[in-house]
């Protein structure tokens, strides 16, 4: 005899079947079942192997309060670990395993743990883990050894290698009213919401709405809860602000009534639809919520109550109504409380033999004798069950007289058989939202609950959220929380007829029977009441301390069948009421959320690109392109066989002895605009501006406040009142929100516009000696000789029929020209000079070639503006203009800042003709074995062509004095060591004749 | 006059894609304007501007932020106080609207080729851009005309509603392809058509 299917009844399409399999075997169930009641359909009662001793463990709730019958689920090759089968809906070829077992649940090498309990105790790791303090292993890592064991002996599913190929995503949604929960309390709150006009969105993380009214046998307006819910539901579904959310667990509540929700697509499916994402994580922004989210029961404390067979009775009742399935064929039930006697009797009705009720309490009320009476079996009264027989699956129980105001157990223990043992401890509403969003809940004496605290955020509590058991009651109080949220008045129709048992869900005060064996309070974790004792007696007064120590409500569940439980037993080893204990506060998610949902679209799909207007170009002739940021540059168009150096070294090559072309789109560009643009960038620039004429561009520096160096670029002076400002291509946001910080609250008083311009304009350098003669083949309305187009000239005309705006300006050090144009435009701009440049043998140049250019000439970038660096560091202490303030004038002469030990920009060149790598060491004393006493470091290299030489540029302390001396580079991790010689960082023509030119 | 490439390469694949079960749940395409010009008034000043945009574009901005308006061929809305995104399907608005705008009122900024214009149309566009902003997009709370300036992920965008069911954004233009490839993705569930 075991848990079966029933012959009739429940929920579920008992025309379909559906097959699935767990742990390698396959079983048919019916479509509504989860894979708990499927389960248990089939006799299968043990499903799990517990944390720490590897207890066989059965399914003890019917929801997402499960602790003990966690799975694994496998789609190919993923898995994903630690779900509660009393969560998983279950399809045809549905593939789920039991975990934390070797080699399989039915025989498993760990129940040895079993055998070494008292070892395992509270604060086990905290003890363990500490390494040996005495003995001959004292000092050793031999712990360290041992903890990879000790951990694989203990703890839930292993998660997956296998990338996760579903898709995921993230939602917004806003609502005047959010309903969580769907019980007859959230289905009236919905309705008394909707009605008055305001858009509403009612979660439920299960898949039916309806809440208790599925099992609760009880009619509602003269027909059955369940057809009262669906109708509700149907009702709801046909109005047109009203957006219901199956499947959605609403996980978190945060500040300025934002919610977190997450809603499970198609978990339940075999196939996910094109598209259709597996999670959705809701973001609901909510005028008003109601919470309407229930009371989760809780067991009672004693010894053996873990064995698989042992269930919550308001599980055993749904299992028997909702999925008609029967727990047990012989069911005892043991409660402190009314509610139970409901259970006895929907078992029966079933078809389940109630062998017997025992209640812990003396007297029940008339309405639950009535109940016993209809259930059938032996009333037990005033008695106790002391313990379980059977292993992995119940067998019997032991029974004894109880006092429950003196705890005593009298009288000889009685054997009673049984598969099933239905337990109740009494309710405790599921307040973990109302606890995020505020303060300490509230605990009620009389339903020995905690019950929500104040609000301190716009929601409401309806039903047995806040205390209020009966069906009426929750009808009542929805309606009236729906109405108030939705700022309407409370209708004045009549509240419908509800016929239930009158029962009082109160329980009586009892947590624990303490009798001999081990008694489960967090099966979780395999937590006993004795680990609680322990603890106490170890010196751990705070319950957030106990929680921590004893591991007490962690984990998967968050301790929702645990905490109160736990709260009373230490309450009681501390002489101390439970108020005065205390409980720890809520925190999410209230259930888990895999990562995934979290991540969305950010894994896997979106990766922020921004490609150049001339990308494709790039591609389609054989760039190599690299990652600088979010943008996609070509590091080299490499000819066939040509190795990176090669290809770079010919590019360069190339250009200072003829003509390249580079893509410079990637600069940052800001239109800088009004009658005070000039004065702003005197302001934000170390060098003047104002002085600059139209169609002239200067370079300038910007200091950040401190006085280090932040950004370079040129400026161009474009009209009187308009300048472009070009930034680095790594700094440009950072420039553009240092620029709208100085504007919007410093000096508001400035009329200065600024706007992204980067992605307006198409650039192109034309660099080398031959890059004149291509561009007047080309260019249309205008000269380009040194007369009409000077250094850091600026003239407008045209390139193939299109617009442009040429700068003459060099970042290579060769005669060159920065070409802009509008974006859209940028490819066929490019084809023209490439087709002017043929006759010249132009080549395209990427990121690499222009950085080898760069540093024979010395320039900096932001390898040595790193943040670290000030202007004199860089020798770039002649654009500290001495004639007006600027944004770091005032600090960038403290002490600190012009220290003559500070590092300063050098240059480097390899002496054992090997490259040099950026972020190499420079030191005095080469010791590889012991590298230290670095003096500096490399901050970028390359091979020199026109040096025929392996050079860097480097930040080196005490710089210029150096020049001509010689040391080391030191680079351990890359295994790189050698001398060098410290020389100026101008390589390649410093007196510039070569621009100039 | 040379046409300016898009910048959604071959990431832009007219027909329908997606889910064939749901039918065409949004329509995507790019709008290709003309002119996307950015005007900007100084604090005082953002009634003359809006008479100034209204001169040179015929175009009647409410005072306010966020508001907006829509004609035939050309639109425009607020991205921010005093600052105006005006768009028109020709060439051109830009020079109009700097003609009407001293630089005592405000300032002009030429965006035609920094910013693309998608659209998104059809009866489930309100849920595919919800996947993506945190705004609310339903009518009571974004009226026609409308626009707003938002970010998603690392990717400005302006969003102007031009009809009960239609939204032109505009982002920009190196992230468009990027973009526009998710904006397909989170599409796809519903079944779109690319134009």
């Amino acid at each position: 005899m075991s848990a079966g299917r029933a012959p009739s009844g429940g929920r579920i399409d008992r025309a379909r079947s559906i097959r699935f399999t767990f742990d390698g075997r396959s079983y048919s169930g019916h479509a509504g079942d989860t894979l708990a009641s499927a389960l248990l359909a089939n006799g299968v009662s043990m499903v799990a192997r517990s944390f720490k001793y590897h207890r066989p463990r059965g399914v003890l709730s019917a929801g997402v309060d499960e602790p003990s019958a966690l799975v694994t689920v496998l789609r190919g090759k993923v898995r994903e670990p630690n779900v509660p089968a009393t969560q998983i809906e279950i399809f045809d070829g549905l593939v789920t395993e039991s975990q934390n077992r070797f080699p399989s649940l039915d025989f498993d090498f760990g129940a040895m743990n079993s055998l070494a309990g008292d070892l395992f105790s509270a604060g086990f790791y905290y003890k363990t883990f500490m390494g040996p303090v005495i003995g001959p292993l004292r000092g050793t890592r031999f712990w360290m050894f041992c903890e990879w064991f000790i951990r694989r002996a203990a703890g839930l599913g292993r998660a997956g290698h296998e990338r996760d190929p579903a898709r995921y995503e993230r939602m917004n949604a806003f609502c005047d009213v959010l309903v969580v929960g769907s019980g007859p309390a959230g289905l009236a709150a919905a309705k008394a919401a909707a009605v008055g006009g305001k858009r509403v969105i009612l979660a439920e993380q299960e898949p039916v709405l309806g809440g208790s009214a599925k099992w609760s046998g009880e009619t509602i307006d003269g027909i059955e809860a369940a057809e009262w819910a669906s109708a509700r539901e149907a009702e709801l579904a046909g109005m047109p602000d009203v957006r219901l959310l199956p499947r959605t667990a609403v996980w978190g509540y945060y500040d300025g009534n934002t919610l977190a929700a997450l809603e499970r697509v198609n978990d339940h499916k075999a196939d996910a639809a094109p598209g259709e994402p597996r999670h959705r994580h809701w973001t609901i922004r909510a005028g008003a919520v109601v919470l309407a989210t229930g009371a989760f029961e809780r067991p009672l404390v004693f010894p053996g109550n873990d064995v698989p067979g042992v269930m919550l009775a308001g599980a055993a009742e749904r299992y028997a109504v909702e999925y008609g399935v029967l727990p047990g064929r012989r069911i005892v039930l043991f409660t402190n409380n009314d509610s139970t006697y409901r259970a006895a009797a929907a078992l029966r009705r079933a078809g389940a033999a109630i062998a017997a009720i025992i209640d812990a309490r003396r007297e029940i009320s008339a309405g639950a004798r009535q109940l016993a009476q209809e259930a059938g079996g032996e009333l037990l009264t005033g008695h106790a069950v002391v313990a379980t027989s059977g292993r992995k699956a119940l067998s019997g129980i032991s029974v004894q007289r109880y006092d429950a105001a003196s705890e005593v157990l009298s009288g000889e223990p009685r054997q009673i058989e049984a598969d099933c043992l239905a337990v109740s401890g009494g309710w405790s509403p599921a307040i973990h939202l109302a606890s995020q969003a505020g303060q300490a809940p509230q605990w009620d004496e009389r339903l020995q609950a905690f019950l929500p605290p104040k609000p301190t955020q716009n929601w409401i509590g309806a039903g047995a959220f806040d205390g209020a058991f009966t069906t009426r009651e929750t009808i009542a109080e929805g309606t009236a929380a729906g109405a108030t949220a939705a700022g309407a008045r409370a209708s004045r129709a009549k509240p419908p007829e509800v016929e239930a048992p009158e029962l009082d869900a109160a329980p009586a005060p009892i947590f624990e029977i303490k009798a001999k064996g081990k008694a489960f309070v967090d099966l979780q974790h395999d937590v006993t009441a004795e680990d609680v004792r322990l603890a106490h007696r170890e010196g751990f007064v705070s319950v957030e301390h106990l929680k921590r120590y004893t591991t007490l409500g962690m984990a998967t569940d968050q301790g929702k069948t645990s905490n109160v439980p736990g709260l009373a037993i230490m309450a009681d080893a501390a002489g101390k009421s439970i108020p005065e204990v205390g409980t720890t506060r809520f925190r999410p998610p209230f259930s888990s959320v895999p990562l995934g949902a979290l991540a969305a679209e950010r894994h896997g799909d979106l990766k922020p690109e921004r490609l150049t207007p001339m990308h494709d170009w790039h591609v389609e002739n054989g760039a190599r392109m690299y990652t600088a940021g979010l943008w996609l540059r070509p590091q080299i168009y490499g000819l066939p066989g040509e190795t990176v150096e090669q290809a770079y070294v010919r590019e360069t090559r190339t250009v200072r002895d003829g003509v390249g072309i580079v893509d410079v789109s990637t600069l940052g560009k800001i239109a800088v605009q009004g009658p005070d643009a000039a004065e702003f960038l005197d302001r934000v620039y170390t060098n003047l501006f104002s002085t600059l004429p139209v169609n002239k561009a200067r370079y300038g520096l910007m200091l950040r406040e401190e006085g280090i160096a932040f950004d370079d670029g040129t400026t161009w002076r474009l009209a009187e009142h308009e300048f472009l400002m070009t930034t680095t291509t790594a700094n440009a946001g950072k420039v553009m929100q240092h620029l709208e910080y100085y504007l919007d609250t410093v000096w508001p008083e400035l009329r200065v516009h600024v706007a992204s311009v980067t992605d307006q304009w198409a650039g192109a350098a034309l660099s080398g000696p031959k890059s004149r003669e291509v561009l007047a083949a080309c260019m249309k309305g205008t000269a380009v000789g040194d007369d009409a187009l000077p250094f850091m000239g600026i003239v407008h005309g045209e390139i193939a029929d299109v617009p442009v705006t040429v700068c003459r300006l060099s970042f290579s050090g060769e005669l060159a020209y920065e070409i802009y144009c509008g974006a859209g435009h940028g490819i066929h701009v490019w084809e023209a000079l490439m087709e002017a440049g043929e006759p010249f043998g132009i080549v395209p140049y990427g990121l690499e070639a222009l950085g080898t250019m760069r540093i024979e000439k010395g320039h900096v970038t932001g390898a040595e503006i790193d943040g670290r660096t000030t202007a004199r560091d860089l020798h770039l202490d002649w654009m500290l203009s001495k004639r007006k303030p600027f944004i770091g004038s005032a600090m960038m002469d403290r002490e600190g800042l012009v220290a003559p030990d500070r590092i300063q920009l050098v240059g480097v060149v390899s002496l054992d003709n090997r490259a040099l790598n950026g972020g190499a060491h420079i030191v005095e004393e080469l010791d590889p074995e012991n590298p230290r006493g670095s003096v500096g470091h490399v901050t970028a290299a390359c091979y020199s062509p026109v040096l025929g030489k392996y050079i860097g540029l480097a930040l080196v302390k005490g710089g210029k004095a150096r020049h001509g001396t010689r040391a080391h580079v030191s680079d351990p991790l890359r295994k790189r060591f050698g001398p060098v010689e410290i020389v100026s960082h101008h390589f390649f023509d410093p007196e510039g004749s070569r621009m100039h030119g | 006059m040379v046409e300016p490439v898009s910048p959604l390469g071959p990431a832009h694949r007219p027909g329908r894609h997606g889910n064939p079960a749901s039918g065409i749940g949004v329509t995507l395409s790019e709008t290709r304007p003309g002119s996307i010009v950015e005007a900007a008034g100084w604090p005082g000043a953002e009634k003359a501007l809006i008479a100034a945009i209204r001169k040179a574009t015929g175009l009647a901005l409410p005072d306010g932020a966020g508001g907006g308006t829509t004609a035939k061929s050309r639109s425009a809305f607020g991205i921010a106080p005093g600052k105006f995104l005006i768009v028109d399907q020709a060439e051109g608005a830009a020079e109009a609207l700097r003609a009407e705008i001293p630089i005592e009122t405000g300032t002009v900024t030429d965006l035609s080729h920094g910013r693309t214009a998608l659209r998104i149309a059809g009866p489930k566009a309100e849920w595919v851009l919800a996947k993506f902003y945190a705004l609310d997009f339903s009518l009571p709370a974004f009226p026609v005309s409308a626009g707003r300036a938002t970010v998603h992920h690392d990717i400005f965008t302006q969003i102007q509603r031009t009809g009960e069911d239609q939204f032109d954004l505009y982002v920009f233009r190196s992230f468009a392809r990027g973009f526009w490839t998710t904006l397909c993705h989170g599409a796809e569930e519903v079944g779109y058509e690319v134009r």
